[in-house]
């Protein structure tokens, strides 16, 4: 061995010691789980999500939602003030069943050192929950879609909160009431809705499977034009025989969904005029995301208003303009 | 801003990760293989599909596996089409990745397209959360660490061989070793090193870090180990300077247009654009070196270029 690769080693042999000395110091400290203080905080996932637990913290708690409007769940990262506001967190509500794909590891791990952490889809009966076929234990995650399903979830809240927070459980338990009336009356109003759509045309085309729940719920057949997985693609016998579909059946509108690509829908479009059915778009729907926070559209109950009154209107069914609460934007 | 045990954590797992992905980085670029990591990030697909439908799961585990068989395997047929087809090693890779991610939407298409199962929701992680553990020392620096240190002794027990490969295979054959079996050698131990990687901060760093500060490192020596030491060097400063840029930078940029609530952004992204800056600086101190000096250092002549024996 030569002079330079001695002092080659020596050097390596220097940064290994370093980085083992660093390894070593400064771990995370344990977390031990503690009574909830006064204006305690809450951190949740998606915008459905962190609606619901406002609704039922009410003034009690602070509630911080991690992702926006337009973020599609699946594919968000945290940043280093997300995990901040994580670990600092006194309760953390995720949706579940894999909506928050990697991150669910890491509320796994902040809930073993302590944190109180739920998933508000926990509740739920397998009976409800769909499951492809050929896999099962890979559930859907598109809950929310079915009001019923978003009432279980509002349960899990109530149930957790009351728990972690005794004093203040009868006001959980009015808030949640009050809440679950309203979700009643939303989830009556898509119903008479949607069933006002003459039969034959209760299809609802859409971007990407997330209206299984909503279809099923609702008694309207869904078909999405990718699968689930985002990486996955349309291919061209896909679209082929939904523009046979479309023209057959006279579709009038298909839609598209504010947080995926509206590539494919274009491409059903132009297929449909090609053979000479005018399809339009019927307009955009909020499937993972909820619209801008502040508006009607950016709560739970907005956003499935919205759903239900563009789809119901869309398709030549009988619907407010201003959907349920008279409270939606105006169609341009 | 509030510096926290997250901060420190963050910033020892990235400068592990960095370096351990920095030094095969800098031995694939003397073969002119750079783009293995970005081909590999695309080459896990069918991995993780085969994975999947062989294990009926998406766990973490089994989807590791599937990638670290599936970046393997990329390895190996690219050194194949390079051989049996004669053409460059980019061109190699090329041909081979992009098979490997046809192959995997195929898959996913046919047999599981009613399960979300990309890789940015089933194998890459984020080196944010991947810090928060349960342990004192959180898996992911051990695993940062044991790639480090795994990575540091290959180098120095192949390293002549490893230095010989890349300059000069005839000499190879003349000394009585296969030059091929060594930059295979080199190219699995950089798609395991680049899987594990990925699984734990994501893709872009562990790209850029294949790349970028060996490429540095490139514009400022032509001695071998002082190339893998700058690499090493600039990967680690890119680490520390990369996550303080991600706290601090949004907030301060945030205020010159009247905002003050922005938050950190991704500080994996935020190291691969320190990385950048880091080889903005490395050139110009070369630049600046070349008008001044009368013996600039010349560009490093690999393989690919004929006569190079000195």
């Amino acid at each position: 061995m030569n002079l330079t690769a001695m002092h080659f080693l020596t050097r390596l042999l220097a940064i290994i010691g370093l980085s083992a000395i660093a390894v070593s110091v400064a771990p995370i400290a344990l977390g031990a789980t503690k009574p909830l203080p006064p204006n305690y905080t809450i951190v949740t996932t998606c915008g459905m999500v962190t609606d619901i637990v406002r609704e039922v913290a009410g003034d009690k708690a602070k509630v911080i939602g991690l992702m926006g409007e337009g973020v599609d769940p699946h594919l968000y990262k945290p940043t280093r003030d997300d995990v901040v506001k994580i670990l600092k967190a006194d309760v953390v509500f995720y949706s579940g069943l894999m909506l928050e794909g990697r991150m669910t590891d890491t509320f796994l791990k902040v809930s073993r050192k302590g944190t109180p952490v739920f998933a508000v889809t926990e509740l739920l009966d397998e009976k409800f929950l769909l499951e492809p076929e050929e896999f099962q234990g890979h559930t859907d995650p598109h809950v929310w879609m079915d009001v019923a399903g978003w009432m279980e979830a509002v349960k899990v809240v109530v149930r957790s909160l009351s728990d972690l927070d005794a004093a203040n459980a009868a006001y959980y338990q009015k808030n949640a009431e009050r809440y679950l009336t309203e979700l009643q009356k939303l989830d009556s109003y898509a119903k008479q809705a949607l069933a006002s759509i003459p039969t034959e045309r209760r299809v609802l085309i859409t971007a990407h499977d997330a209206f299984n729940y909503f279809g099923r719920a609702y008694g309207i057949e869904v078909k999405g034009i990718q699968g689930i997985s985002t990486e996955s693609e349309a291919g061209v016998a896909d679209i082929n025989k939904l523009v046979d579909f479309i023209v057959a059946k006279k579709i009038p509108a298909i839609f598209v969904e504010s947080s995926v690509s509206d590539k494919n829908i274009k491409a059903l479009i132009e297929g449909g005029k090609a053979r000479g059915h005018n399809v339009r778009i019927g307009g955009q729907l909020f499937s993972d995301a909820m619209g801008k926070p502040g508006t009607y559209e950016g709560t739970y109950i907005g956003m499935i208003d919205h759903n239900v009154t563009t789809i119901a209107r869309a398709l030549g069914g009988q619907a407010p303009e201003r959907g349920l609460n008279g409270k939606l934007t105006a169609a341009k | 801003m509030n510096w926290s045990e997250l901060d420190t954590w963050i910033v020892i797992t990235g400068v592990l990760i960095c370096a351990a992905c920095a030094l095969p980085g800098a031995f694939l670029m003397l073969n002119r293989q750079s783009m293995l990591g970005d081909g590999i990030s695309h080459a896990v697909l069918p991995g993780l599909a085969i994975a999947f439908l062989l294990t009926n799961s998406r766990e973490v585990l089994p989807m590791v596996i599937g990638a670290v068989a599936a970046g393997v395997l990329t390895a190996v047929l690219t050194q194949m089409v390079q051989r049996l087809g004669q053409v460059e090693s980019g061109a190699a890779l090329g041909v081979v990745f992009c098979a490997l991610f046809a192959l995997g939407l195929i898959l996913i298409r046919v047999a599981s397209d009613k399960v979300d199962l990309d890789a940015d929701c089933v194998l890459y992680g984020s080196i944010e959360t991947a810090v928060v553990d349960v342990g004192r020392v959180p898996r992911v620096a051990l695993i940062s660490g044991g790639l480090l240190l795994v990575n540091i002794l290959l180098t120095l027990l192949f390293y002549k061989e490893l230095r010989i490969a890349a300059f000069d295979p005839a000499l190879a054959t003349t000394l009585g070793f296969n030059a091929d079996a060594i930059r295979l050698g080199l190219t699995v131990v950089a798609s395991v090193t680049t899987v594990l990687a990925f699984e734990s901060v994501g893709s872009i760093l562990v790209i850029a870090m294949l790349v970028v500060p060996a490429a540095a490192a490139s514009l400022l020596t032509h001695r071998l180990h002082w190339l893998l030491l700058f690499a090493l060097g600039f990967a680690a400063l890119s680490a520390v300077l990369g996550h303080i840029g991600a706290v601090t930078l949004p907030q301060t940029i945030g205020r010159w247009f009247g905002q003050s609530d922005l938050g950190a952004t991704s500080s994996a992204a935020m190291m691969a654009v320190a990385a950048g800056g880091l080889f903005l600086v490395a050139w110009l101190v070369a630049a600046i070196r070349g008008w001044t000096k009368s013996n600039p250092v010349k560009p490093i002549e690999t393989t690919m270029s004929p006569a190079s024996h000195r």
